[in-house]
């Protein structure tokens, strides 16, 4: 057999790659975490999106219904409290999730790592600094997708569950809704993890990695906020200076239309039908009606996706960055290194 | 197979663009199959060579070669002991163990890892950060053995050792080298803490490689000379007598490498370069001299014996 | 089975002081033709020494004819060193001058130096290689080939090497 001619140790000297048995290992902790953090938020998510919501939406329809009619009426006033305060929480805290995750991989999966040399352990043992680094990012990745995108799949359900329902319910633009209910959360929290690399291979120290994770899933949020209304073509719409601004969306901009059609910056005297005194105004302004550029509800998806796939984009740019970094700084394989071993 | 466990050429690591150089111009190579002591003191540039041959370090420039290729192909084939023992302390001497055996599939030696730990009265249970440094100095060095190297790179591995285990794991570690004909690196800067378990030297000061070479060869190749002042042919006839390298006349066609005048006395370490004078007392320097020597005097010439690499065959 | 004890500091080369603990052991009876030393792996397991060193010791014994190594099972003891019995006559008689140097008032280190003087008027000088005489002229022209590692009865992989040793005559 010619397969014998083969050096018949060289399974022996290479062996096989190391799977990630040993992350799972090092950070099973994190992991516990990590699946009790989405338990609960998930628990909460279902008690709200079902009898909260329900309970709600009844006693709103009794307050309607009943109390602004007669005068008198028997309402559940704690319901309406308890499914906004329920809603504020789990919200707030799927809003805060990202930031947790480019803590934890800013802190603990990379910076204190290299900063105590446990990951040059690994790169001694059989685990080349790239395979340790992609292992550290697809693994967590993965987990981290899973989890986030369950919470903001049962946020979403819950969220169009109150709609319509509960006049408090909050609308989908608003600030923390409007990421809570869709995969621009999913790709914070990656662009979390990513920087966390990042910071730990560039600074190679805890508490700076932890930092800059953090600062990166930050600016990245409040750059995808301005970004975003700029990511799919806006609509506009022109309402009469009775009526003043009728549009209820994403704004983009907003202000007076004159009789030439041009926009002009609206002084903020407000509609004709309130404030007699701002027609002189508008008529100096030459002024014809009140203009809004802004995303009606249907725009929501083309504005998440758009918006999700720039964020996976820095965040995938932040990972390479980091790849490119590590091998810079380590041994890599030379092109002669087999030839020299010949 | 090669029989180059370890290879430098013209070898050079900076730290940051302006950074000083921590290790410069090394060109050395050990054969297989040694047990070699890296001398110098602190800050020599030890540890940045020991990191580069285990391919934690890109070098800036020149080259090694570990086991006859670079050390990123080599890395499955080496093991390294960091001077600081990092290991995991979230978890257990066991764990850390079977981590070991997950990072090493195919090539982990479980039962010499738990033999390493066991001699040190381990509980197997308890955790890494709760070990003293001694005990994480085994626990490192299990991990290390247990992935069966070929090459193995301590640095400064004896240093947290009480002298009980420093005798059994120095002990334990011979037996690897006669066993496998494992080629073992220590690094240390007290000298005769290896001087009886190395038989290959490789003196760093300064960022360079100051000596290089078998033990036996080094010592046979410097001798102890001392002798009256003047004895050997008069002073005056060689010129003036401080041009000579060393300063003294009477050593001119020897390396010098230190000297001494102690009134009519005259004593010094020189690398003989034909025979010495008949009434001139010489002596083998000990190890521990020669490298006290040498790091005294930096300006002495440094012993390399450079061999191709392409003898390696 | 003899087991080595090395004394860091008696300034006596480590190799030396295998051979010597050997040919004690060999005078003592303790060793006897056919018994098997340690191997390297073994010596150097309890005495933390280079493997080396053991080897060159080895070979220095077999040179003498005292052992033989036999591949892949280890090293064994030719023939023994002339025993002396506790009840041998010889001793019978130093045992004798012993008590009359005593006598003589001779004290413990009188005796030693004049059994030194009588066994160098009679013996050729010991092992000239150890470290022990600082102060005669180095010669290393013949100082014992280094061993290689080849050697190693136990070893796994084989491969030859030349050894550069420039204190070699040859």
């Amino acid at each position: 057999m010619t397969t014998l001619a083969l050096s018949p140790d060289s399974s022996k000297t290479t062996g096989h790659a190391p799977g990630a048995g040993w992350l799972f290992r090092l950070h099973r902790p994190a992991l516990y975490v990590w699946i009790g953090i989405v338990a609960v938020l998930a628990a909460g998510l279902v008690w709200l999106w079902g009898p909260l919501t329900d309970s709600s939406a009844a006693a709103w329809r009794e307050y309607n219904e009943f109390c602004l009619k007669r005068g008198s009426c028997h309402y559940d006033p704690d319901a309406i409290v308890r499914y906004k305060d329920v809603y504020g929480y789990t919200t707030g805290a799927l809003t805060a999730l990202p930031f947790v995750v480019a803590a934890w991989a800013g802190a603990a999966l990379f910076g204190r790592e290299l900063e105590h040399g446990t990951a040059q352990l690994a790169w001694t043992q059989g685990l080349s600094p790239v395979r340790w680094l992609a292992t550290k990012l697809i693994v967590p990745t993965v987990v981290v997708t899973a989890g986030t995108g369950l919470l903001v799949a049962l946020h979403r359900l819950m969220w169009s569950a109150g709609d319509g329902r509960i006049d408090t319910a909050k609308s989908w633009y608003d600030s923390f809704t409007l990421h809570t209910n869709g995969p621009t959360t999913v790709a914070f929290a990656l662009t979390g993890l990513t920087a966390g690399a990042l910071g730990g291979v560039l600074l190679r120290r805890t508490l700076p990695a932890l930092m800059f994770a953090l600062t990166c899933v930050a600016v990245m949020r409040v750059l995808a906020d301005q970004v975003m209304p700029h990511l799919w073509p806006a609509v506009t719409r022109v309402t009469s200076l009775d009526d003043g601004y009728r549009s209820s969306g994403l704004g983009v901009d907003s202000g007076l239309v004159t009789a030439t059609g041009a926009h002009i910056a609206d002084p903020g005297c407000g509609p004709t039908s309130v404030s007699s005194a701002c027609k002189t105004v508008y008529d100096d302004l030459d002024a014809t009606g009140f203009y809004t550029t802004y995303h009606p509800e249907s725009h929501y998806w083309p504005l998440q996706l758009t918006t999700t796939a720039l964020v996976v984009a820095v965040a995938t740019a932040l990972a390479v960055a980091a790849f490119v970094l590590l091998k810079r700084a380590t041994a890599t394989p030379t092109r002669g290194g087999t030839e020299a071993s010949v | 197979m090669t029989d180059t466990a370890m290879a430098a050429t013209a070898l050079g690591k900076r730290f940051g663009r302006r950074g000083g150089w921590a290790l410069r111009d090394c060109t050395f190579r050990l054969p297989a199959g040694r047990v070699c002591a890296v001398v110098g003191p602190n800050g020599a540039g030890k540890s940045t060579l020991l990191a580069l041959a285990a391919g934690l370090l890109a070098p800036t420039e020149g080259r090694v070669t570990v086991l006859g290729t670079d050390p990123a192909s080599a890395r499955a084939r080496v093991g390294y002991v960091a001077q600081d023992k990092p290991l995991y302390p979230q978890l257990s001497v066991a764990e850390t163990l079977r981590v070991g055996a997950d990072l090493n599939p195919g090539r982990w030696d479980a039962e010499t890892a738990e033999r390493i730990v066991s001699a040190g009265d381990l509980d197997p249970r308890k955790k890494i950060r709760s070990l003293s440094g001694g005990q994480r100095t085994r626990v490192a060095l299990a991990l290390a053995l247990g992935k069966r190297p070929e090459l193995l790179l301590l640095d400064e591995p004896m240093a947290d050792l009480d002298p009980l285990a420093r005798h059994e794991l120095m002990g334990t570690l011979m037996a690897r080298a006669a066993q496998y004909g494992t080629t073992i690196v220590m690094s240390s800067h007290v000298v005769a803490e290896l001087e009886d378990s190395c038989d290959h030297l490789l003196l760093v000061g300064g960022g360079r490689v100051r000596l290089a070479g078998e033990i036996d060869d080094l010592l046979a190749a410097h001798t102890r000379v001392s002798t009256a002042t003047g004895s050997t042919g008069p002073t005056s006839e060689d010129g003036s007598p401080d041009s000579a390298p060393g300063g003294l006349p009477e050593l001119a066609p020897h390396t010098v490498v230190e000297s001494r005048v102690t009134g009519r006395q005259l004593t010094a370490l020189v690398r003989p370069a034909g025979p010495l004078p008949d009434d001139w007392r010489t002596s083998t320097p000990s190890l521990e001299e020669l490298v006290l020597a040498y790091l005294r005097n930096p300006q002495a010439a440094p012993l390399t014996p450079a061999e191709p690499e392409e003898a390696a065959v | 089975m003899v087991e080595y004890r090395i004394d860091r500091h008696s300034g006596v080369a480590t190799y030396v002081q295998i051979v010597q603990q050997t040919k004690q052991a060999l005078r003592l009876g303790v060793l006897q033709a056919g018994d098997k030393l340690p191997t390297a792996r073994e010596v150097v397991e309890a005495t933390a020494i280079n493997p080396n060193t053991v080897l060159k010791a080895y070979r220095e014994l077999e040179r003498d004819g005292l052992v033989e190594a036999r591949r892949g099972v280890g090293t064994f003891v030719r023939r023994g060193l002339n025993t002396t019995p506790a009840d041998s006559p010889l001793r019978t008689e130093l045992d004798a001058w012993a008590v009359r140097a005593r006598e003589a008032a001779l004290d413990r280190d009188d005796v030693a130096a004049l059994f030194t003087a009588v066994l160098d008027e009679h013996f050729a000088a010991p092992d000239p290689n150890g470290r022990t005489d600082l102060h005669s002229r180095t010669d290393r022209a013949d100082a014992p080939v280094r061993p290689s590692r080849t050697d190693l009865h136990d070893m796994h992989d084989r491969h030859d090497r030349h050894d550069p040793n420039p204190g070699d005559p040859s």
